[in-house]
C-alpha cells in the first residue's frame, strides 16, 4: 500500500439500524489503480457497507474520505458526482434500448444549435463515442445498436461497466458482478476488470467467487459480524484461509 | 461454489488445444442460433410493424369494394374529421403507455370540461376564457392523476378509473344531465372549421403527432420515456427524474383529452356531459393496436397513427353500410386482440 493519499477511505464507519447494529468500526481505504475485495457470509455486513460507501445509507458515525477531503453522500447521485460508480447487481440497464442508448442514458449528447435547444440528441456522435469506449476496454459487443435485453449476461454486464468507466468514475463498485455469468463469460469480466484497474481506477470488488476474489484482488477484506476480521494481501494467502477467515474458524485458532 | 476443489488460484493459460477446439465450435454454435433467433425476431418485428399498414390497406378495400360513396373526397375528410378527436388524445395516451402508464379517465375529463365550459358561459363568461378555465381543470385533473399514482404508487388503472367515476360523476351533477348550448366568438371553428377544405381537426391532429413524434424520437425527452416505461430503477439510478416524467406525461394526456371536449363542444354546439363516453376505449385501442406495450419501453407514434386510420376507416364504412355500431364494436376488439397476440409472439421470440 501507498503513502499517498488514498483515494477512498472510510474511517471508524459504525452504522446501526435502531437496535441493530450492522457495521462496527469499518477502517477501509481504497488506492488507485487498486482492486480490493469485499467478502465475508450473508449478513456479514457487505452490502451495508456498499451501501454506506455509494450514499445510498448514512452512516451512524465515523467518517468518509475522497482523495483526503471528507464528504457525507445524502444519495447515490452525490456520491456519483464525486466519481463513485457502482455496477448493481441487476445492472440497471434499460432492456429496450441500444448498448450506446444504454451507455448515455440520463447524459445524452444533444446536437448543437436551435435543434439541440429543443432537446434533439446528437445520436451519430454517441454512437461514435460508445464505440470508442468498448474498443478502449476491449469489449467485444457487435453493435452499439444492438439492444440490451438480447445480450448475454456477460455483456450486459460488460455495458454495466463501460458504462461506469466511461462517465470518469475514480472509484468502481462491482457488486457480485460475476454471480449470474457461465464461467466464459465471468473470465472476460474479470479481464475487463484487470483492465480498468490499469486506466487507474480503484476497484471494490464485491464477490462470492472465492477463486475469482483470490485471482483478482490485491487485497481483500474480511467481513464478520459487521466487523473487519482481517485484510489479506495478495500472495500471503489461499483460498481455504479466506473461507476460515469468513466462516470465523481462523479467529478460533489464533 | 467449488470452493474446496478449487484450492486455491487456478492457471488459466493452460487449456488444451483439444478444449480450445471444442470451445471454439461450441461458440460457432451458440452464434449461429443467436443469428436464427435474430432473423425469426427481425420477421416477426415486421410482421408487427407492417401488419398494420397491411391492415389498412385491407380495410380500405373492403370498405371501396362495399360502398361507392366510400372513396369520396368529402366522406374521407368527414371520417378523418372524426376519427382527428380520436387521435389528439391517442398520441399523448401513446407516450403514457411507453412509460408503462394508462390513463382511462380521458372520457371523464372530456365531459368535465365541457359541463364546466357549458356551465361558465351560461353565467355569462366568455367563451374563451371559459375554455382556458376548461383546460385549467383538465390539467387539474392529470396532475391528481400523477400524483396518486406516482407518490402513492397506486397502479394507474385503479387511480385513472377513480377519477373517471369522478370526472363523469361531476359532470352530470353540476350539468344536471341537460345541454347547454354554446354559440358565438369563432368558437365554432375548433370543431367545424375548414382551411382550405381541410377539417380544423385534423390539424390539430397532425400538429399534435408532429410534435409527439418528434420528442418520442429525436430528444432526451422521448429517450427518457421510453427509459421510464423500461426500467424505472435503471432510469432513476442515471438521473432522469421518472416521476417528473410521469407526472408531467399525465397532466398533458389530460390536457389533450380536455382540448378534444372543446373540440366536440364546439362541433356539437352545446356542452353536455355525455360527450365522452365513445372515446372511452376508443383512445386505449388505438394505441394498443397501433404496437405499443402496456409493460412499457416500446411503442412508437407511427404505429398510433396507423392505427387511428384503421379505426376512422372502419368507424366511417359502418356508417356508410349502416352496419350497428356493435357489429363495428366486434371488428375492433378482433383487431385488438389480434394485435396483442403478434406482439406476445415478438416477446416470446425474443427469450
Amino acid at each position: 500500500m501507498s503513502n499517498a493519499t488514498p483515494l477512498l477511505e472510510a474511517r471508524n464507519i459504525s452504522k446501526a439500524y435502531g437496535n441493530v447494529t450492522a457495521l462496527t468500526g469499518i477502517d477501509f481505504r481504497l488506492d488507485a489503480g487498486e482492486i480490493v475485495g469485499l467478502v465475508g457470509d450473508n449478513g456479514a455486513g457487505k452490502s451495508t457497507l456498499v451501501k454506506t460507501l455509494c450514499g445510498a445509507h448514512q452512516p451512524t458515525s465515523g467518517q468518509l474520505l475522497i482523495e483526503g477531503h471528507e464528504v457525507t453522500f445524502s444519495s447515490p447521485k452525490e456520491s456519483r458526482e464525486r466519481g463513485i460508480e457502482v455496477v448493481y447487481q441487476d445492472l440497471a440497464l434499460a432492456n429496450e434500448l441500444s448498448v450506446a442508448e444504454n451507455i448515455f442514458l440520463g447524459r445524452e449528447m444533444k446536437r448543437s444549435g436551435l435543434l439541440g435547444r429543443l432537446g434533439t440528441m446528437d445520436r451519430k456522435a454517441m454512437h461514435a463515442s460508445a464505440v470508442a469506449t468498448l474498443h478502449s476496454l476491449a469489449i467485444e459487443i457487435k453493435s452499439v445498436d444492438a439492444r440490451c435485453g438480447m445480450m448475454s449476461g456477460g455483456q450486459r454486464q460488460a455495458v454495466a461497466v463501460a458504462r461506469a468507466i466511461m462517465w470518469g468514475s475514480k472509484v468502481l463498485l462491482l457488486d457480485e458482478p460475476t454471480a449470474a455469468l457461465a464461467v466464459a463469460e465471468s473470465d472476460k469480466i474479470a479481464g475487463l476488470v484487470s483492465g480498468v484497474k490499469d486506466k487507474g481506477v480503484g476497484v471494490i470488488l464485491v464477490s462470492h467467487n472465492l477463486p475469482q476474489v483470490h485471482e483478482l484482488c490485491d487485497r481483500v477484506v474480511v467481513l464478520l459480524r459487521g466487523r473487519v476480521v482481517t485484510e489479506l494481501r495478495r500472495g500471503e494467502y489461499n483460498v481455504d484461509d479466506m473461507v476460515s477467515w469468513i466462516t470465523g474458524t481462523a479467529l478460533h485458532k489464533k | 461454489m467449488g470452493v474446496t476443489e478449487m484450492g486455491g488460484s487456478l492457471p488459466v493459460n493452460e487449456v488444451t488445444t483439444a478444449e480450445a477446439a471444442f470451445e471454439v465450435e461450441e461458440e460457432q454454435r451458440s452464434l449461429e442460433m443467436e443469428r436464427r433467433l435474430a432473423r425469426r425476431r427481425r420477421f416477426l418485428q415486421r410482421v408487427q410493424q407492417q401488419g398494420l399498414g397491411l391492415v389498412l390497406i385491407i380495410v380500405v378495400c373492403i370498405m371501396w369494394a362495399s360502398s361507392p360513396y366510400f372513396m369520396n373526397r368529402y366522406n374521407l375528410l368527414t371520417a378523418a374529421s372524426v376519427v382527428s378527436i380520436l387521435g389528439i388524445m391517442a398520441v399523448t395516451e401513446t407516450l403514457l403507455v411507453i412509460a408503462a402508464e394508462i390513463d382511462i379517465s380521458i372520457g371523464g375529463v372530456m365531459a368535465l370540461v365541457s359541463v364546466v365550459v357549458g356551465l361558465l358561459v351560461g353565467h355569462g363568461l366568455n367563451i374563451w376564457l371559459a375554455a382556458a378555465i376548461g383546460m385549467v381543470v383538465a390539467a387539474l385533473v392529470g396532475a391528481i392523476n400523477g400524483i396518486i399514482t406516482v407518490f402513492f404508487k397506486i397502479n394507474s388503472l385503479v387511480t385513472t378509473l377513480g377519477t373517471f367515476s369522478i370526472a363523469t360523476g361531476l359532470a352530470y351533477v353540476l350539468s344536471g344531465t341537460t345541454t347547454v348550448p354554446i354559440v358565438g366568438h369563432g368558437f365554432g371553428f375548433l370543431g367545424s372549421g375548414n382551411i382550405f377544405s381541410i377539417p380544423s381537426t385534423v390539424y390539430f391532429f397532425v400538429a399534435i403527432w408532429l410534435v409527439g413524434a418528434f420528442i418520442a424520437r429525436f430528444t432526451t425527452l422521448g429517450r427518457h420515456i421510453y427509459a421510464t416505461g423500461d426500467n424505472i430503477d435503471a432510469a432513476d439510478r442515471s438521473g432522469i427524474r421518472p416521476n417528473k416524467i410521469r407526472i408531467g406525461l399525465f397532466v398533458f394526456n389530460s390536457l389533450a383529452a380536455g382540448f378534444a371536449g372543446l373540440v366536440v363542444t364546439s362541433e356539437l354546439v352545446s356542452s353536455a356531459p355525455q360527450i365522452g363516453d365513445p372515446y372511452l376505449l376508443a383512445v386505449v385501442t388505438a394505441v394498443i393496436l397501433g404496437g405499443s406495450s402496456l409493460t412499457g419501453g416500446r411503442g412508437r407514434l407511427s404505429g398510433t397513427l396507423l392505427a387511428v386510420a384503421i379505426l376512422g376507416v372502419v368507424q366511417n364504412g359502418f356508417a356508410l353500410l349502416e352496419f350497428s355500431s356493435y357489429l363495428q364494436n366486434l371488428v375492433t376488439g378482433c383487431l385488438l386482440i389480434l394485435a396483442v397476440l403478434v406482439d406476445q409472439f415478438v416477446r416470446r421470440a425474443e427469450q
